[in-house]
């Protein structure tokens, strides 16, 4: 199986060699043959012994094609399947350039202190759309390009949460 | 005598506050909103008492309510911790006029601390040195304009009502200043109900350091030695040791007595912090008094060896400081890292939600104050600071590999930490050698390095991940082949047992 790691974007290959019994197996990564004993397990985490040193793993993502997960404290990301990626990437128009993306999205959960545009507006890369107040913070908000405001999502004193779309831009 | 406080605050300092009250038997009282109902500090405490809605302004800053809730359960102080109520001069009037013992100064000692520009005069009477700079409050943006380009940007935008880094705004021309005006106002009177702002020459490359004071009711002051805090964020305070990498004896028994002819000089009581800008020349400027316990006192607690809660119990009980400057010596060194629910790479915002797992490092000269425990919530209404570690060493260099090993058993599930971004800068040359300054990230593009440090350190784990997921996914494989066999237990499947 060929894992791609988002965070480096190194391509590696695994395979399950065979199984020893007793929990105990032997798998092959890139050209190595390791042994690993299995400690425990559960639906989203394992604990085991590779090369007689201790691991802990947990997964806070693992669909078919996408895993993340946290090895002895760190946090990694795999894509399962590299080539699929890739495509499905280019069709769903991620790969164009972020100035064509409409939406203007909220990166941080917060509420509305205010709201500095208006529907029809023009406005240019960098004009602060709207405030948002966090763990007593404003934060302001910033356009992330040239365009007309197409549409507001936002209310005054009502919360956003991350990932929310604020505005529309085109 | 003090026997039961009510303690006017949330989160790791609240805890802080009620482990000195176990120690010392007396009642600890909390006080918690909506949103803290499942609060470490409400477990924790003696008693515990529902004071209003999540909303600050409803709950945590509601004085009258405090005050009651004190009265009621027959509390005798209060001690406000950091932040919320603590620097209101009108609620350590509000308990002086309903004899409940305000665990801090005076209001009338408070409100000149907090008054940035009468503070200044007295400190200019007192003979301690202030930044060079603007004559007053600007209420106009015209005003503030006129200043800046007088005396050169860039400038710094201040609120008066400002603390803790808030309402501090570094702008370098004339259309970021409008921006950065309204901003601020707005942050302000959201927060205090007022805003008055004030504009001040920025100095370039400087050292955060300030000195720890206590000042009892016999007129003893000492100075409980420095802390650099030069690691910062956005103004605010990120890592703080003490002692600091630039001061010796000398500068400490020199700035040290500066910082308490300072206290002196707006008749301080309790425990306080004088904080100075620092020049690369060696030149110290006073800029302000925090009328409170600061959140970076455990590192002054380590070098010392003394409980600066109990401390400032002692005073508000009227007792004599049982010791002199000349007691005080520095023992070894300590760090702190202030560990807040922020994203390093979203420019630090606040990142909140349920902790899912968390494990918290411990060990010698390690010390952590946090709320977090596996299951809580980190609530979008309050301060990021989910926790502090502390580490002590007999030397710069045993505290440092201290943290870095505590930062690195620190794990938190659920919300973003600047944790990784402590290891990079605890392991980078210029943390080591001490050439720290406010602008540290940018000096040294640390977050730059943080990037590569990332990537690394998952490369390094890459084939242990693999491993894991091989033997998981076959796990899984023949989970769904056990339950279609009416076979529950996974251990069979895989041989075990």
């Amino acid at each position: 199986m060929k894992f791609k790691l988002e965070n480096t974007g190194e391509t590696l290959d695994g395979t399950l060699v065979k199984s020893l019994g007793n929990n105990e197996f032997v798998i092959k990564i890139g050209n190595n043959e390791r042994n690993l004993k299995i400690i425990d397990m559960g639906h989203d985490k394992i604990e085991f012994v590779l090369d007689n040193s201790f691991h802990s793993a947990k997964y806070l993502e693992n669909s078919t094609s996408k895993i993340t997960i946290v090895v002895d404290g760190v946090k990694l990301t795999f894509n399962k399947r590299p080539d699929l990626d890739k495509i499905v990437y280019k069709n769903s128009g991620m790969e164009s350039a972020a100035d064509s993306q409409i939406s203007l999205k909220s990166q941080i959960p917060g509420r509305v202190v205010s709201i500095n545009v208006s529907q029809g507006d023009n406005v240019k890369k960098g004009d602060i759309v709207c405030v948002l107040e966090s763990m007593k913070m404003q934060v302001s908000i910033k356009s992330h390009k040239d365009g007309v405001v197409k549409s507001l999502k936002l209310k005054q004193g009502a919360s956003v949460a991350k990932n929310d779309v604020l505005a529309e831009i085109e | 005598m003090i026997e039961k406080i009510l303690i006017a605050n949330r989160g790791e300092i609240a805890i802080r506050v009620i482990k000195t009250c176990n120690a010392l038997g007396i009642k600890s009282v909390a006080v918690y909103s909506d949103e803290d109902v499942n609060s470490k500090h409400v477990k924790m405490a003696s008693e515990s008492y529902h004071i209003g809605p999540p909303s600050p302004a409803q709950s945590y800053l509601n004085m009258e309510k405090i005050a009651e809730t004190a009265l009621s359960c027959g509390a005798d102080a209060i001690h406000p911790g950091y932040g919320f109520l603590s620097e209101n001069a009108d609620f350590a009037d509000l308990c002086e006029k309903k004899k409940l013992n305000f665990i801090g100064p005076s209001g009338k000692s408070m409100r000149l601390c907090g008054d940035k520009m009468l503070c200044k005069a007295a400190m200019i009477k007192a003979k301690v040195p202030t930044v060079p700079g603007s004559p007053g409050i600007v209420e106009e943006v015209e005003k503030a304009l006129d200043i800046a380009n007088e005396i050169g940007y860039p400038v710094m935008l201040k609120s008066v009502f400002g603390g803790g880094g808030r309402g501090i705004r570094l702008v370098h021309d004339d259309k970021e200043l409008r921006q950065a005006f309204e901003l601020a106002s707005g942050e302000s009177k959201a927060a205090f109900g007022k805003s008055a702002l004030f504009v001040e020459k920025f100095l370039p490359k400087i050292r955060h350091i300030e000195f720890q004071l206590a000042r009892d009711k016999h007129g003893n002051a000492v100075h409980i030695f420095e802390r650099e805090c030069s690691i910062q964020r956005r103004h605010q305070k990120l890592i703080e040791m003490s002692p600091s990498p630039v001061v010796d004896q000398k500068v400490r028994d020199e700035i040290g007595q500066l910082a308490v002819n300072a206290a002196i000089a707006v008749d301080y009581l309790n425990a306080g912090t004088a904080e100075f800008l620092r020049l690369d020349d060696g030149t110290f400027y006073f800029i302000e008094i925090n009328a409170r316990l600061q959140v970076e006192h455990p590192v002054t607690e380590f070098v010392s060896g003394l409980d600066l809660v109990k401390l400032q119990i002692d005073i508000a009980n009227g007792k004599e400081m049982p010791f002199k400057q000349k007691d005080l010596k520095v023992n070894g060194c300590a760090i702190e890292c202030r560990i807040n629910a922020e994203d390093t790479f979203l420019d630090f915002a606040p990142s909140t939600g349920r902790i899912y797992d968390v494990n918290i490092p411990s060990g010698p000269g390690v010390r952590v104050d946090t709320y977090l425990y596996p299951g809580c919530t980190v609530s979008p209404y309050y301060d990021s600071l989910m926790g502090k570690l502390i580490t002590w060493g007999q030397n710069f260099e045993e505290a440092r590999q201290r943290m870095q090993t505590s930062l690195s058993d620190f794990y938190i599930e659920g919300v973003e930490t600047a944790i990784p971004l402590y290891r990079t800068i605890l392991d980078s040359k210029e943390f080591i050698s001490g050439d720290l300054s406010t602008d540290f990230l940018d000096r040294f593009k640390i977050l730059d390095r943080l990037r590569d440090d990332l990537k690394k350190e998952a490369s390094q784990k890459s084939e242990v991940a693999i491993a894991a997921t091989l033997i998981h996914s076959e796990f899984l494989k023949n989970r769904i082949r056990s339950h279609k066999e009416h076979s529950p237990h996974w251990k069979t499947q895989l041989g075990r047992n």
